[in-house]
């Protein structure tokens, strides 16, 4: 069928208040928080899951690619519609339909703002866990495809861990439940956790149930102060061995902090090498006492300083400031490419020599900050793009920090996603024989290979 | 279309984190990316890089702008939005683009009557008293603004016998006041408002003038950013808050009311002006005065500033203010802008059982119980 046509059937499924194709609109769905840019041919807006239903299944009828969008902050080029077609922008689906205190569970639709959910539940005395920094614009459904994680990560685990149940359109146009909002349930497969971290390439997630669980009664914040790097990401790992799980441990080198201290103004040293900010949480007296079990380990790592938050405001002033500390770093250089991937906390102290080894080998800089706790750093690049041949040092050294991170039993990313930037690593990581499993499933669920095309696998080879 | 070296780097080091979706007014009711100040900068960038010609949808969205700085003050990037999008309107006029429907008749009054309404412009001091229809030699000017003059000259009278009753001593332009010039600058006519600053300037150096005071916020603004440091520019709130402080201005009726004090953009992120207002209605005896949940550098644009060119939206923006006022149970929203006062009162005829509306102004005057 010709394009107008189909740019037609789209909008009278939608209407034409939420249907646009002229050249001004699709360019403003034409990226992510991520580097790649690609051109839509339409873009569309659709109001309820019946109107997903019949766009996808005009999609796998008429053959053109359907490129799901939350709120576009994705780094790694998940909602760039890569091979043209249609970007479904999912941000109408914004009701939140139940909270309930009984069985301590929330049910949302895929575009509500995570933000807005832990309102809600907060105010209930209750917690939904999993915290993005990017969490005051970033839909549910987003966090979902992506399984984003967050800062509270490290004790509490990430968007999966609170996945109960899902509705889903599938490729074909069919609405599907699956998991259950039981606290157990293995009826069949999990086809929950299949969906959850699919980057939009398996189906439309509309309607979430995730899990809830009290709010802590207390949380003890500090901000450790290391003049040596090293130092810091040692402390990181022999908290962990020393049997203390904080609810957060973030990491953040000189750059990070200045970057941060341009921007907010809050005090942080700007002369220190490292520091860390941790929080512990649960009942007053554990929470201060493993406080005290962790300044103990940083005093002992050569910490120069172990501040605690003294008021609520100040808290709130630091855990502010740390998740603004990617979008600041953008202060330094024009370009900032922001790589997660992640080892096994014992190896942080690794990681972050190794990522510094790098960045000298290759004459750039990195900013290094990130969920250390959770092994999982976020070396960010400052460059600038337009210069050729930095672009070419930067990409050797892309190259080196994904090897690096396998090399020690990591992952090439920890919570954004491998979309396409990182595609053509992930053999590495799981070898032809698991990524055939892989493609395996994307072809079992979405023969056409019509959502999301180009991005998991290398563009053209999703179908063997 | 030209841009400064400048802000061609600003466009590239916009890393379209999307923080801007939080707070940006306009985009929390379309919800449309190209509204928000990541796609308005990503269109700027293509007219940069020559992708996109100088369109008549491009120009819509870079005109649906409310200019408050929101943006702004979320963008951990530090990109100055605000500077980009008035760049990038007077690039369009620059290229000489006519200008959309409502600017276009916005700027026609200006030029015409010296007032963005198309009032007349004899008219304008016509509500002043007839000691300062004309400007005499002082070191203060009261500026009343376009907006004072024409829509809530109330506000304008209030002031007046206020100040002449604790024989404040400063003059006015009357009828001879001119328009601030913020509209030409806001719609990128650029060397209009330069040309009607200097006009402005030469008037009030003749008179003698240190400080100008303004009750409207829109030209504190202006007088900030435009007019160099000749002056002293003071909102009257300020003035207001010295003289409390001065005990030579007192608040002697109470009035028992929860107020919550509108932060405005243009005197608050544009011209960091967030106490003195909030000092004023502290000195009302029983009154409580709380804060918006997204106060100061946070607060939320009324909408106001897309009143001639998209009301519909200005008026939704309104209504969303007044709704979170409701929630928060108060009795009044105090303003002290005229552009805040005008809109918000439209807005709250969408919301039900809104609460009372009035300019910080008004209420010192009632209050201080000058007839
Ligand atoms: C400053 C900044 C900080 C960040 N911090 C973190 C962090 O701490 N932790 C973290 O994990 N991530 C972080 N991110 C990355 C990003 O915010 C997350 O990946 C987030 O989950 C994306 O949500 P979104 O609504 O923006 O989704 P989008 O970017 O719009 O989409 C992301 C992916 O999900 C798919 N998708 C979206 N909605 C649906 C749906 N309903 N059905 C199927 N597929 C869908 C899209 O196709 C795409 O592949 C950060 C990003 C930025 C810019």
């Amino acid at each position: 069928m010709q394009k107008t046509k189909l740019g037609d059937q789209i909008k009278a499924i939608v209407g034409q208040d939420y249907f646009f194709d002229s050249y001004e609109d699709r360019l403003c769905y034409s990226y992510d928080a991520a580097i790649e840019e690609a051109m839509p041919e339409w873009v569309a807006m659709p109001g309820s899951v019946e109107e997903i239903a019949r766009l996808m299944t005009l999609a796998n009828t008429e053959g053109f690619p359907v490129y799901p969008r939350g709120a576009g902050t994705g780094l790694s080029g998940g909602s760039v519609p890569l091979k043209g077609g249609l970007v479904m922008v999912l941000t109408r689906l914004n009701r939140i339909r139940e909270i309930n205190q009984e069985d301590l569970y929330a049910i949302v639709e895929t575009g509500v703002i995570t933000s807005a959910l832990h309102e809600q539940v907060e105010a209930l005395g209750l917690l939904y866990p999993p915290d993005p920094a990017s969490m005051k614009v970033t839909t549910m459904g987003g966090n979902v495809a992506e399984n984003a994680g967050g800062l509270r990560g490290l004790k509490y685990g990430v968007t999966k861990d609170y996945v109960l149940a899902l509705q889903v359109v599938t490729p074909a146009g069919q609405v599907v439940r699956v998991g259950s909002k039981c606290v157990k349930s293995v009826s069949g497969y999990d086809l929950t956790h299949l969906y959850v971290g699919s980057e939009g390439t398996l189906g439309i997630i509309t309607e979430i149930t995730v899990k809830l669980v009290p709010a802590p009664e207390h949380k003890e914040s500090m901000m450790a102060i290391f003049d040596d790097m090293n130092m810091a990401a040692k402390t990181v790992a022999d908290i962990i061995k020393s049997g203390v799980i904080p609810a957060t441990l973030e990491f953040m080198d000189n750059t990070s902090i200045n970057a941060i201290e341009d921007f907010k103004k809050i005090g942080l040293p700007r002369d220190a090498q490292a520091i860390l900010l941790l929080e512990t949480d649960g009942v007053k007296a554990a929470a201060q006492h493993e406080a005290e079990k962790i300044i103990a380990v940083c005093k002992a790592n050569q910490a120069r300083d172990v501040k605690s938050a003294a008021t609520e405001q100040e808290k709130l002033q630091i855990w502010e400031a740390r998740r603004t500390c990617f979008s600041a770093l953008a202060r330094v250089r024009p370009n900032t490419i922001l790589e997660d991937a992640t080892v096994p906390r014992s190896k942080i102290p690794e990681m972050v020599r190794g990522v510094t080894d790098i960045a000298n080998k290759y004459g750039i800089q990195i900013g290094n900050f990130g969920h250390a706790g959770d092994g999982n750093l976020h070396p960010t690049i400052l460059t600038d793009l337009r210069n050729t041949e930095e672009k070419q040092r930067v990409q050797k050294a892309i190259d080196e920090i994904f090897a690096l991170a396998l090399s020690l039993g990591g992952t090439l990313t920890g919570e954004h996603g491998i979309g396409s930037a990182k595609a053509k690593y992930l053999e590495n990581e799981f070898g032809p024989e698991g990524l055939a499993v892989m493609r395996a499933i994307k072809t079992a669920l979405d023969p056409n290979n019509i959502l999301n095309p180009g991005k998991i696998f290398v563009a053209d080879t999703a179908i063997a | 279309m030209e841009f400064m070296e400048s802000q061609v780097e600003e466009v590239i080091r916009c890393m379209k984190c999307g923080n801007c979706r939080e707070t940006c007014p306009v985009f929390l009711i379309t919800q449309d990316e190209s509204q928000v100040a990541r796609g308005k900068i990503r269109l700027i960038k293509a007219v940069i890089d020559r992708q996109l010609e100088l369109t008549d949808r491009f120009q819509d969205k870079i005109y649906n702008c409310l200019n408050c700085n929101a943006c702004v003050t979320t963008c951990p990037c530090g990109i100055e939005v605000d500077e980009l999008i008035t760049a990038a309107r007077a690039g369009m006029v620059n290229a000489g683009k006519p200008l959309p429907g409502a600017q276009a008749r916005v700027k026609a009054n200006v030029v015409v009557h010296m007032n963005p309404f198309g009032e007349p412009r004899e008219e304008r001091g016509s509500w002043l008293p007839a000691a300062l229809q004309t400007p005499r030699l002082s070191p203060n000017l009261y500026h009343a603004g376009c907006a004072v003059s024409y829509a809530t000259s109330r506000t304008g009278k209030a002031l007046i016998r206020l100040l002449q009753a604790i024989d404040f001593d400063f003059t006015s332009m009357g009828s001879q006041e001119r328009c601030c010039a913020d509209p030409y600058f806001r719609m990128g006519e650029q060397t209009l408002g330069r040309e009607l600053v200097e006009q402005n300037i030469a008037d009030y150096k003749r008179l003698g003038v240190e400080t100008i005071f303004t009750s409207c916020a829109g030209c504190l603004k202006a007088f900030k950013k435009h007019y160099g440091d000749t002056f002293r520019v003071l909102h009257v709130t300020q003035l207001f808050a010295s003289l409390l402080k001065e005990k030579k201005l007192v608040l002697a009726k109470s009035l028992p009311k929860k107020i919550v004090y509108f932060d405005g953009c243009d005197i608050g992120r544009h011209s960091n002006v967030y106490e003195e207002p909030r000092e004023v209605l502290q000195a009302i005896p029983g009154a409580t005065i709380v804060d918006f949940p997204a106060n100061r550098e946070n607060g939320r644009c009324c909408g106001g500033p897309l009143m001639p060119s998209h009301p519909d939206l200005a008026k939704r923006i309104a209504a969303e203010r007044i709704a979170e006022a409701k929630v928060m149970g108060v009795d009044m929203i105090a303003v002290a802008c005229p552009t805040c006062l005008v809109n918000l009162k439209e807005g709250s005829r969408l919301v039900e059982g809104a609460p009372e509306i009035h300019d910080v102004i008004a209420l010192v005057h009632r209050l201080a119980g000058v007839k």
